[in-house]
């Protein structure tokens, strides 16, 4: 109640200070008086002394308002004083101008006759003439429409105000959809997965989850961490979904549709050297250009067609009899062709580091590799997959667990195994020349900071015959040092 | 018992833990530059709207930190989603008390 009181008298507050604020803020307000005043002066044209007397006061005051804008004021005083003047006397109205000039007005001699004795005569149009002109006439600029307080033209605002809360909506049902098909795959798989790992979701915190589950990196990624089986170090699922909580991203799914996507990576302990990838056109080129095995060990695309793959895939493979290990088997053929449009790509690597790193940062050791197998599959339904789609998914977790098992126990052929080894040796090489620059500068800057760390701790030393003796070998080295410079220098 | 059983592929003494990999790292998951980026635009609008006392600017900022809201990582840091929010509002606010005649479009003065 009492939380109730004090937010009343805030919002009393807040809407009279508003008002205030309104009040002062609005310049044109003193002059909606006068525009009324002036209209009823031009009606009353007829000079009585007592409307003259009246209409001097009124014209003195629209002088004294100009006053603050520069224009007319001066005049508008002066004829303010000769209404006042003019007050019970039938004279004419510029010679009490001119009466009451000369006392106050410092210019008042211009406009005095007896001063410039016929210099009105030589000038048809003098200054008597222009002051009748001359009356001091303020015109109110029309105000625009947009600037005047009205509901009506704040529709902007409304518009933004109506587009932030269809935002939050859309925020809100977008989050509940990708939590609902993220929870949907989830316990479709669970099961297969409990059979398979021992811990099934992990979040990675000091204490081991009991039930770890699915852990929610943000609104649209979800992963899912699962280790304890044979051979492996683990395997880290993601479950990849459109970005339904923002708008952009609705609407850039309209523009260019996409589906969500499921990306698992296995983490082997140990497999053969080759790096194999089989993707769709589009993910072929993005792989090749962004995965560093892949642009280094195999670049050139080849189509998989002898194998009985569709056409729309492009295989990149470092050795010829990894892809006909693979892709000769039944089941993965099976698979391929039945879950085309679901199986996006197959990427397996002893090789394997990640994306590449961004160019600036030159590195200056080999990135470090780990023995991955990576699948990316699609959901099907183009960006809205069906609850009992996601249930027929299970093939393809079944594919992965079955290649896994099948490339751990795959051993290359000797001639594979030393064209492997060749292909790593010449990839480190190149790595070392390309970087031999950047590691000599990098040697160069260690030796300098040796160099002046002894230099720092022989300065400390009091002994004064030490420092001589260390500054004179110090000379002797440099000089030796550059003794081949200046002979160089004189042979050219 | 049951991990030394010959076709059970579960090995429980495998068990490894999941360790997260460092923010930033490419190809982590969840990793999206959005957020950042609709950070800084929306600082940038906010400072025009404060300045130039533009409001379509402080509109637009307070959209930007509405989008990198709702792009962020659950683990991002609150504080710099929360003082975007607080700069883009203020913005709006400072920009009506200053003048409070709607806003002209961008557009109405071309």
């Amino acid at each position: 109640m009492r939380t109730f009181l004090v937010f009343l008298l805030c919002a009393w507050v807040v809407s009279v200070s508003a008002r205030a604020q309104e009040y002062e803020d609005n310049d044109f307000a003193e002059f909606e008086v006068f525009e009324e005043e002036d209209e009823l002066i031009e009606d009353e044209d007829d000079q009585s002394s007592e409307n003259g007397g009246s209409r001097g006061g009124a014209e003195g005051d629209i002088g004294g308002g100009g006053g603050g804008g520069g224009g007319g004021g001066g005049a508008g005083r002066a004829e303010g004083g000769g209404g006042g003047a003019g007050m019970g006397m039938d004279v004419d109205e510029d010679e009490v101008i001119v009466e009451d000039e000369d006392e106050n007005d410092e210019f008042s001699h211009f406009h005095d006759e007896e001063e410039f004795i016929g210099f009105d005569s030589e000038r048809p149009h003098g200054a008597r003439s222009s002051k009748n002109q001359d009356e001091p006439k303020i015109t109110i600029a029309n105000v625009p429409l947009h600037l005047r307080s009205n509901w009506d033209s704040f529709y902007l605002e409304m518009v933004m105000i109506a587009g932030l809360v269809v935002y939050f909506i859309n925020f809100i049902v977008g989050k509940t959809k990708n939590q609902k098909l993220a929870n949907a795959w989830f316990n479709s798989h669970r099961s297969l997965l409990e059979q398979n790992f021992a811990l099934v979701g992990d979040d990675g915190g000091k204490q081991p989850a009991d039930n770890g589950g699915l852990q929610k990196e943000s609104e649209n990624v979800y992963t899912l961490w699962c280790s304890g089986r044979t051979s492996m170090e683990g395997m880290l699922v993601e479950l990849k979904f459109i970005k339904r909580q923002d708008m952009i991203g609705i609407v850039s799914q309209l523009i260019r549709p996409s589906s969500d996507q499921l990306l698992i990576k296995v983490h082997l302990d140990e497999m053969d050297s080759f790096v194999f990838a089989l993707a769709t056109k589009k993910t072929a080129a993005k792989l090749a250009k962004e995965m560093t095995d892949i642009s280094t060990f195999c670049p050139e695309k080849k189509s998989p067609e002898k194998f009985g793959v569709g056409s729309q895939y492009l295989l990149m493979n470092e050795l010829g009899e990894v892809a006909s290990y693979v892709l000769g088997d039944p089941k993965v053929t099976a698979v391929l062709s039945k879950f085309s449009s679901m199986v996006d790509f197959f990427h397996f690597s002893d090789q394997y580091s990640g994306p590449k790193q961004p160019e600036d940062t030159q590195p200056t050791t080999l990135p470090d590799v780990r023995c991955a197998l990576v699948f990316g599959f699609n959901f099907p339904g183009r960006g809205n997959p069906s609850l009992e789609a996601i249930e027929n998914m299970k093939p393809l977790l079944q594919l992965v667990l079955h290649l896994t098992d099948k490339l751990r126990r795959f051993k290359l052929s000797k001639e594979g195994k030393s064209k492997a080894e060749k292909n790593r040796s010449r990839v480190e090489e190149v790595f070392l020349k390309a970087t031999h620059a950047a590691r000599a500068e990098m040697a160069q800057a260690k030796r300098e900071e040796r160099k002046r760390m002894e230099r720092e701790k022989m300065l400390q030393i009091d002994d004064p015959d030490k420092q001589r003796k260390w500054e004179e070998r110090e000379q002797r080295r440099q000089m030796k040092r550059r003794a081949p410079k200046m002979k160089q220098l004189k042979t050219t | 018992m049951q991990s030394n059983h010959s076709s059970d592929p579960k090995r429980v003494d495998k068990v490894v833990r999941y360790k997260p990999p460092a923010q930033g790292t490419p190809g982590a998951p969840g990793e999206d530059p959005t957020t950042d980026y609709m950070n800084v635009l929306g600082m940038i609008f906010s400072m025009c709207g404060l300045m130039m006392r533009l409001k379509w600017c402080a509109w637009v900022a307070l959209y930007c930190s509405c989008i990198s809201f709702a792009n962020a990582r659950v683990n991002d840091d609150t504080k710099q989603m929360l003082s975007s929010f607080m700069l883009s509002i203020s913005a709006v606010v400072m920009s009506y008390l200053q003048n409070p005649q709607p806003m002209t479009p961008p557009w109405s003065s071309i």
